[in-house]
């Protein structure tokens, strides 16, 4: 046991009071807040933070489940320097400025500080994802976006309310720069209600126990939690393990985007190398965690087996201490300032799947197969005619089913990366927006096959009622690269859009950006299904049988997929099943550890993990934002010679490289060779 | 003057508890005989029996029974009602394996959502549709229902449900389905979504109306048998049920509508210690019952106060009942130690077998209650009224290992104990109270539940509350709480209107609407009430969130909505803590409740002959483990103390229900009624 200076009762008496306060606040935001992400998605955060700016407890049942690891130090410094009073708010959500806390425009963070007698014990903090913050679209993320500048208004870290008193300065700036300005206002007052209630309650628990006791309960809450996770950590077997897996990118013009991690696990400690992920894009994938060391974003998968595998434990930033980041400048994982980064909440869910891709590998008893990997908020804009504006409302968050698992299935619908998310009932849309919902249902034959199969995706149906309508729904993924089965399991179906499906006028619309529809158009979304676990072959018929009665597998994939023959009247024939098992035991090829589809076998049969390691080593030595410029042309140029039949290795780049830099040269262009900056 | 009397019963899992009040003398008898959950009647039929030859009265002298049974909740924890095959607008066949998607526990990767309550098998699409005004979109057709329904029955459904898309509001393809069915299937229990609750969201309407049809075909058969065996027996009076939201209703209602007796054990609890409270003056009180696997914990505010967001083992229910939030802190809850040296307390209960260590029914793990026992805070001889024997050594070496981990001695532990119990209410008490808007410090508790007046000091000083009610009964308050409450029965209507663009007479009109339909069910009822009254409610909220808050009402709209919009901002305010005046609100639905006010019994206040000239004594005195260290406390027996008297902690007021702790700093007085008032001592 460590030094701990608070008697083990007292700490879990503690644990359990900071725990009622960050409950309490996120309660209060949650009720009160005005914006769609707040209400529809739980897309807010609420906890206390210490002195040291690290969180000491969030709550766990509501909102996002994403505060452990938010690192708070920098905002903490920065209001600092603005001089800290009793009574004063904070306010920032400046992704340049406050060190990997606030990582695109929409997450407003405000903060306050909790005085005794003069001296800072801790501070209440919250943040809310703004429905908009203002910038180039509705909703401030277009993944199209190439520079800050166009995804909102950037305030850095800020006096809200100074001593109680509100800078109504500041607030009119706010309002005045986005579309939605009465609702951000009822959000950002939520969350000042949500941080003075936890003041009085932390004032009332020094009251209660004396200012020492709660300040050196902060500190052993914090070094509880730990201390737990390194004991968790130091269970699993210490090596590094690499895994990659792709962001399609394509929203926006862009190319794939490989997000790859070389995990090491050494006597309870965690690394998180991401040296060999492609460069910060032009696109708003990027993410800038900033390299911290336990950085909430990438710990979340790290996280979610601490909480798999040891029931109860502790719950703040102390899970992520044990966690190193290393992600070089430049990296679309640690971007340069000033570009976008509006979209990255993609990025994120990719880079759980990468993390957990890692983690599958050291504990394969533990970690599920991929899930459906995409959290898209499907957004529908139509004309309001007796106000002359328009009306934005969700129609369906479009998740996926979560992977098959080393025990049991994966879960029908929803995955763990976005496992907080609720849908919209039905009758609450239809009373909202002029549509139809023909269909909201799991989708068949989408979960991928495995002795426990990847979770069904859904499926939704939109009749459009209005005159006009246009649907966005950024973060769509899984268009292209499958979630991937494990151990033999099975890849789960890519998304699909399907514009009047079944009419002559059909037409197949990918992931969407922006989509004009008009009077009785049907769009009907498939989202993707997790990938299956184990051998799809030693499911359990009876299994079987149940998933094609519940309509979530089709016979012919039973058939296809299992080996196992269904009659009409839905029975088992388990004399054709037996044999047609045999036979598909004997063709087919031997099982993967991780089963990626024909699509990225495809991808990478040209742009090999050779190939893109040494393009991007090659880029390493060039300015940022000129190695999105240079890949870009370089890798046009490779796909160039593919299609013209040349294969590209790893020893024609430095051929490519050439050519591209003499264009740039000729262009003007002052390019600053290897070695020069 | 005919002797009168009341009959409660409260059907418990273990007990079924049976309450006898005298209406001339405000006597009350209690007894407590075996649940007989095969048959649950027969414990009822059995405790009556008892009761009457023990006080000689005649059946015939019961004129007001009312009881309450977790039958209904037991049911569908245990999912061992009737096979239920759902009907639902086609397209929507996966309603129940969808839910509202959001995992139980996001982050963990072995969670697992509820199975749904009707496999995906027996539910079927049916081609019709309305639109969001109740218009007919796509017309019925009856005859593919009955096709369907057969299919259903076929396969082996006891019991159909109805839901379809925005049936609330209109019944027209519900109302013709359900007719039809009830034709067609006549051996079937049928129930449609609009008849149970006609509320917006689709999800858990199905789900209402699926519970209700899963317990249906039981609950429909046990009211009939009750009331059978009942008047057999010669009870003349009509047989009520309780109800989640803390009222009653005939059983013959019951028996069609079992989802209203979901929550109604825990609700006439706080039925009875709201009475009780008020009675003696206390108005404003959170309930506290902590029995063996639970603590829970109620607001009353001149009135209870409800939710819709109750919680029936994995689903959502969507009724009012009374907002009741449960802590798994229970005096079966066990103590343990994690990896890391944290003593922590609860989730898991050692419940009645093997109960706690000192049961000595094989439990070897510490609990609440062995470190009451360390404590020297019940009394080993005398624990349930000498119903069950305590080995208090089994306790010690229960916790004598849990202290070696700890580094702390058997009365330490057994203290720390209690503190880690209490630290855990207050966690999940807290926030539940503040998102009621309660300020803890102007209420008082109502301690009740075999441990909850051992309890109740500690969670009081904790909430930082100055006083506790234990009440004459406290093990049997729910059978006392079916006595006193009302008729009640909730309707909704959705509205979804801002008020800026509301006119107050169409208002009025929605509500005079309701009022109709709430007189009619009172009518049907058709129970003796000495008054009725219609308390309106609507859900409110700014334009833009998407959480309401239950918005009490005046009884009559007037010219302008401002009384109405000035309700909101109170209630607003007390749970936000700020208002906007300039914000546009909305209505989103309308509530009624129909209350018939049941004629009370009459308790009388303690006479000049009940009081004595000298106080009752102390039985005698033992040392209690309090804090850190050892404090030597008064005994008293419950039975003895008379209204009037007095003493001081540190004490020890034992009966056999519970024990009540009475620690130093705090007085106790019993009041007119036989409660006893414990209060902190200011300093």
């Amino acid at each position: 046991m460590t030094s701990r200076r608070t008697s083990p009762i007292m700490l879990e008496v503690l644990r359990n009071r900071f725990q009622a306060i960050a409950d309490e606040m996120a309660s209060l935001v949650l009720r009160a807040g005005h914006t769609v992400f707040v209400k529809e998605t739980s897309d807010f955060g609420a906890a206390l933070v210490s002195t040291d700016g690290e969180v000491v407890c969030a709550p766990m049942n509501t909102g996002v489940a994403l505060m452990v690891g938010v690192p708070c130090d920098v905002a903490i410094r920065r209001s600092l320097a603005l001089g800290m009073d009793e009574g004063d708010v904070f306010i920032s959500n400046d992704v340049w400025n406050t060190g990997g806390m606030a990582t695109h425009l929409p997450d407003i963070y405000v903060w306050k500080p909790v005085f005794h007698e003069g001296r800072v014990v801790c501070y209440t903090w919250a943040f809310v994802h703004s429905s908009d913050v203002g910038g180039v679209v509705p909703g401030s993320i277009a993944p199209s976006s190439h520079e800050i500048y166009q995804e909102g208004l950037r305030i850095p870290v800020s006096k809200l309310f100074r001593r109680g008193a509100l800078n109504d300065e500041l607030l009119a700036i706010i309002r005045a720069n986005c579309r939605i300005p009465e609702q951000n206002w009822g959000d950002i007052k939520a969350m000042v209600s949500g941080l003075s209630r936890a003041e009085q309650r932390v004032a009332a628990l020094i009251g209660r126990y004396g200012v020492e006791t709660v300040r050196s309960g902060i500190a052993d809450v914090l070094d509880y939690a730990e201390e737990q996770a390194r004991e968790e950590f130091a269970r699993v077997p210490d090596g590094t393990y690499v895994f990659w897996d792709y962001l399609e990118g394509d929203s926006g013009g862009g190319r794939a985007i490989r997000l790859k991690v070389a995990m090491t696990v050494e006597r309870g400690g965690v690394t998180l190398d991401f040296a060999d992920t492609d460069p910060q894009t032009r696109q708003s994938y990027n993410l800038p965690s900033h390299s911290r060391r336990g950085h909430w974003q990438f710990v979340f998968s790290l996280v979610g087996f601490l909480r798999s595998v040891r029931a109860g434990i502790a719950y703040n930033s102390g899970l992520a201490r044990p966690v190193a980041v290393e992600v070089p400048r430049g990296s679309v994982l640690n971007p340069e300032p000033g570009v976008a980064v509006g979209n990255r909440s993609a990025t994120q869910i990719r880079l759980v799947d990468v993390v957990m891709g890692a983690l599958a590998q050291a504990c394969p008893a533990i970690v599920p197969a991929a899930g459906a990997g995409q959290g898209s908020i499907f957004l529908l804009r139509v004309p309001d005619f007796e106000t002359g504006q328009s009306r934005v409302s969700v129609i369906q968050p479009l998740c996926g089913g979560s992977g098959g698992r080393p025990t049991k299935d994966g879960i029908d619908g929803i995955d763990f990366s976005i496992g907080f998310l609720r849908n919209i009932p039905v009758e609450a849309i239809e009373a909202d927006m002029p549509v139809r919902i023909r269909r909201y249902r799991l989708r068949p034959d989408s979960g991928g096959a495995g002795r426990y199969r990847g979770g069904a995706g859904l499926e939704i149906e939109m009749e459009v009622l209005a005159p006009e309508a246009t649907a966005t729904s950024r973060a769509m993924d899984r268009y292209r690269f499958r979630p991937w089965g494990r151990l033999g399991g099975r890849p789960g179906a890519l998304g699909y859009t399907l514009l009047n499906p079944g009419t002559r006028r059909e037409r197949d619309v990918g992931k969407i950006d922006v989509l004009h529809l008009a009077f009785g158009d049907v769009l009907r979304i498939g989202t993707p299904g997790g990938g299956g676990y184990g051998d799809p072959l030693a499911r359990d018929t009876a299994a079987v049988l149940g998933d094609v009665r519940r309509g979530v597998v089709s016979r012919a994939s039973a058939a296809r997929d299992y080996g196992v023959v269904i009659t009409e009247d839905l029975r088992v024939d388990a004399a054709a099943t037996d044999a047609r098992r045999a036979a598909l035991r004997g063709e087919r090829r031997p099982l993967l550890d991780f089963d990626f589809g024909p699509e990225r076998e495809a991808h990478e049969r040209l742009w090999s993990d050779a190939l893109v390691t040494a393009l991007n080593r090659r880029l390493e030595p060039y300015p940022p934002r000129m190695r999105t410029l240079l890949r870009e042309r370089v890798c046009a140029l490779v796909d160039e010679d593919a299609a013209s039949g040349r294969a590209v290795r790893e020893a024609d780049l430095a051929r490519l490289f050439d050519r591209v830099l003499g264009e740039m040269g000729h262009a003007g262009w002052k390019v600053a060779a290897p070695g020069e900056r | 003057m005919e002797p009168r009397f009341r009959l409660g019963v409260d059907i418990g899992g273990t007990f079924t508890d049976v309450v006898l009040l005298d209406e001339g003398s405000g006597g009350v008898e209690v007894l407590k005989v075996p649940t007989t959950p095969r048959a649950p009647a027969a414990a009822v039929t059995q405790g009556l029996r008892t009761l009457a030859a023990r006080l000689a009265i005649d059946p015939a002298a019961i004129r007001y029974f009312v009881h309450g049974t977790t039958l209904a909740v037991n049911t569908l924890i245990e999912r061992s009602g009737s096979a239920v095959g759902l009907l639902v607008t086609s397209g929507m066949e996966d309603i129940l394996e969808i839910r509202r998607l959001r995992l139980p526990d996001p982050q963990n990767f072995f969670t697992e959502p509820p199975a749904p309550l009707v496999p995906r098998e027996a539910v079927r699409g049916i081609d019709e549709r309305l639109g969001p005004t109740g218009a007919v979109e796509r017309p019925l057709d009856l005859a593919q229902v009955e096709t369907r329904a057969g299919e259903l029955a076929a396969a082996g459904c006891r019991a159909l449900a109805v839901c379809f898309l925005h049936a609330y509001a209109s019944d027209v393809h519900e109302a013709a389905s359900k007719q039809r069915l009830a034709e067609r299937f006549p051996g079937l229990f049928v129930c449609s979504s609009s008849e149970v609750w006609p509320q917006r969201r689709e999800y858990e309407r199905a789900l209402l109306t699926v519970i209700n049809a899963h317990v249906g075909e039981r609950m429909r058969g046990y009211f009939h048998a009750l009331e059978r065996d009942v008047r057999r027996l010669g009870v003349p009076s009509a047989i009520l049920s309780t109800k989640s939201n803390g009222g009653v209703m005939t059983a013959r209602t019951a028996g069609e509508r079992p989802v209203e007796t979901l929550f109604s054990g825990p609700a006439s609890g706080v039925i009875g210690a709201h009475w009780v409270a008020s009675q003696a003056g206390y108005p404003n009180v959170i309930t506290f019952d902590m029995g063996g696997t639970s603590a829970d914990v109620s607001v009353v505010t001149d009135r209870p106060i409800y939710s819709t967001e109750a919680q029936a083992g994995d689903f959502p229910i969507l009724m009012p009942s009374i907002d009741i939030k449960s802590v798994g802190a229970g005096g079966g809850s066990v103590a343990w130690v994690d990896r890391a040296g944290i003593l922590k307390v609860g989730p898991h209960s050692a419940g009645s077998e093997p109960g706690p260590a000192c049961y000595a029914r094989g439990g070897a793990e510490p609990t609440v209650t062995d470190a009451y026992v360390a404590l020297g805070w019940l009394n080993p001889e005398r624990f349930a009224g000498g119903g069950v024997s305590i080995a208090p050594a089994l306790a010690r070496d229960a916790l004598a290992r849990l202290g070696d981990r700890l580094g702390m001695g058997v009365e330490e532990a057994a203290w720390a104990i209690t503190e880690v119990a209490t630290a855990n209410m207050y966690a999940r008490f807290t926030p539940f109270l503040t998102s009621r808007g309660v300020n803890a410090e102007e209420y008082a508790i109502v301690a009740y539940g075999g441990a909850g007046p051992t309890h109740a000091c500690l969670l009081a000083r904790e909430l930082g509350l100055p006083r506790v009610i234990v009440p004459r009964v406290p093990g049997a308050l729910c059978a006392l709480g079916c006595l006193v409450a009302d008729l009640r029965a909730d309707f909704v209507r959705v509205l979804g209107a801002r008020c800026d663009r509301l006119e107050p007479a169409a208002l009025e009109r929605a509500f005079l609407d309701l009022e109709a339909e709430a007189a009619a069910w009172l009518h049907r009822e058709g129970l003796a009430v000495a008054a009725h009254r219609f308390e309106r409610s609507a859900d409110m909220r700014y334009v833009g969130q998407s959480f309401e808050l239950t918005t009490p009402l005046p009884a009559r709209c007037g010219d302008t909505l401002t009384p109405v919009l000035e309700a909101f901002y109170r209630v607003y305010h007390d749970v936000y803590g700020y208002v906007d005046r300039d914000a546009p609100v909305e209505m989103v639905d309308l509530r009624l409740q129909a209350v018939g006010v049941t004629p009370k019994p009459h308790v009388a206040a303690a006479s000049a002959d009940d009081r004595r000239a000298a106080p009752a004594g102390p039985t005698g005195r033992r040392r209690l483990y309090w804090g850190g260290g050892t404090v030597e406390a008064a005994v008293y027996r419950r039975a003895a103390l008379r209204p009037g008297d007095r003493l001081a902690g540190p004490a020890v007021i034992e009966q056999d229900d519970t024990t009540t702790i009475v620690p130093a700093g705090f007085g106790a007085r019993v009041d007119p009624r036989w409660n006893v008032i414990l209060e902190a001592i200011p300093r």
